[in-house]
């Protein structure tokens, strides 16, 4: 059965043959087609055969239908993935946020760092300055930073200006701040 | 009805351009999975797994392509990758081969109970893998040449050529010999 046999139809016509049984030739080439196929055997049996495959294919293929509920499962899947798709979010969303605030309190340190030491170093400087022009009588305060407890003095001084200066950049925003969502 | 779609579409309206897509391409999508995957559970599968995909893409959808041609694209690819997935020990040179897609989709073939019908749906898996697919969706699409185009992904005239191809073939081995008559 599987050896092919078939003859076939005339080359020139064979695929206006089926255009012909479709229905998609012009009037003119469908009444020249009909009339080569009326006085030709070959051509005829070609298309009779043809006309009988066309129709046991369209009746044996099957025609499976979608389901009834095919949008209804769609539905119900769709709103898992959002719901997964949702945690994602999320979690991207605190990662996100967690990195930018050890970017921030990177950034922030080092800011705070550098403008608490210039502020520590100036205002010393001229505190004691100043301190030594306009004030003779604080001589033996000042001397503390001359004498042998000089270190102590100056490292008393630096905290109490740095935590100063701590303080005022926490309340410009300066530092930087945690932001905690829900 | 896709103007409508890529309205919302334009407008970042995705979720109720995806209401619209789901009716307007369900069975198209389904039959042209079916065509691919020869059974009808599969092929819903991969109907659902590709509006998954349609509706995790859509935001991303530029409109370069039209819609349907977009859509059918992933669901082919959503076959292919079904077909990859239940043969992933086939050793062919190319896993898209003929052989690779007989044996793929050769469990999914249940028998017809006709045994003329039973004949030619066997004969038909024996056809080249994109003839088989071709002759599939042309008869689940009334015959249209190009609702096959467009699903395939394939221009018009090469359709008419798979078909005409596969159904000279089909005539050949199960008509022989009322051609030979001739």
């Amino acid at each position: 059965m599987n050896t092919p046999t078939h003859a076939g139809p005339c080359a020139d016509y064979e695929h206006e043959i089926v255009e012909l049984a479709e229905g998609s030739l012009s009037p003119e080439r469908a009444r020249a087609i009909r009339v080569h196929v009326e006085s030709c055997a070959r051509c005829r049996a070609w298309q009779s055969a043809f006309a009988a495959l066309d129709a046991e294919l369209g009746e044996a293929l099957p025609r499976p239908a979608l389901s009834a509920d095919f949008a209804a499962r769609l539905k119900s899947r769709l709103a898992v993935v959002t719901r997964t798709n949702g945690r994602a979010d999320l979690r991207a969303s605190a990662d996100d946020e967690y990195r930018q605030t050890l970017d921030a309190l990177r950034r922030g340190t080092k800011f705070s760092a550098i403008v608490g030491a210039m502020t520590v170093v100036g205002i010393c400087t001229a505190g004691l300055l100043l301190a030594r022009g306009v004030a003779p009588e604080l001589a033996p305060l000042l001397a503390a930073f001359a004498g042998p407890e000089r270190a102590t003095a100056f490292v008393t001084l630096g905290s109490i200006v740095a935590l100063g200066t701590l303080a005022w950049s926490a309340t410009r925003g300066i530092l930087p701040t945690l932001r905690l969502r829900a | 009805m896709d103007g409508g779609i890529e309205q919302h579409l334009a407008a970042g309206r995705h979720a109720r351009a995806f209401d619209l897509v789901v009716p307007a391409y369900q069975v198209r999508v389904f039959r042209l999975a079916y065509s691919i995957l020869k059974d009808r559970a599969a092929a819903e599968d991969a109907a659902q797994e590709t509006f998954v995909r349609v509706w995790k893409a859509l935001p991303g959808f530029d409109g370069r392509a039209a819609l349907g041609t977009w859509i059918y694209a992933i669901t082919r690819n959503t076959c292919l990758m079904e077909l990859r997935r239940r043969r992933p020990t086939v050793s062919f040179d190319d896993p898209d081969s003929d052989e690779a897609y007989r044996a793929a989709t050769s469990i999914a073939t249940a028998p017809a109970e006709d045994p003329e019908r039973d004949n030619l749906l066997r004969l038909v898996d024996t056809l080249p893998r994109t003839q088989q697919q071709a002759v599939r969706l042309f008869y689940l699409e009334d015959r249209s040449y190009e609702a096959v185009a467009e699903q395939l992904g394939m221009p018009l005239g090469t359709v008419k050529n798979l078909l005409h191809r596969a159904r000279k073939r089909l005539m050949e081995l199960a008509r022989p010999a009322e051609v030979k008559a001739a």
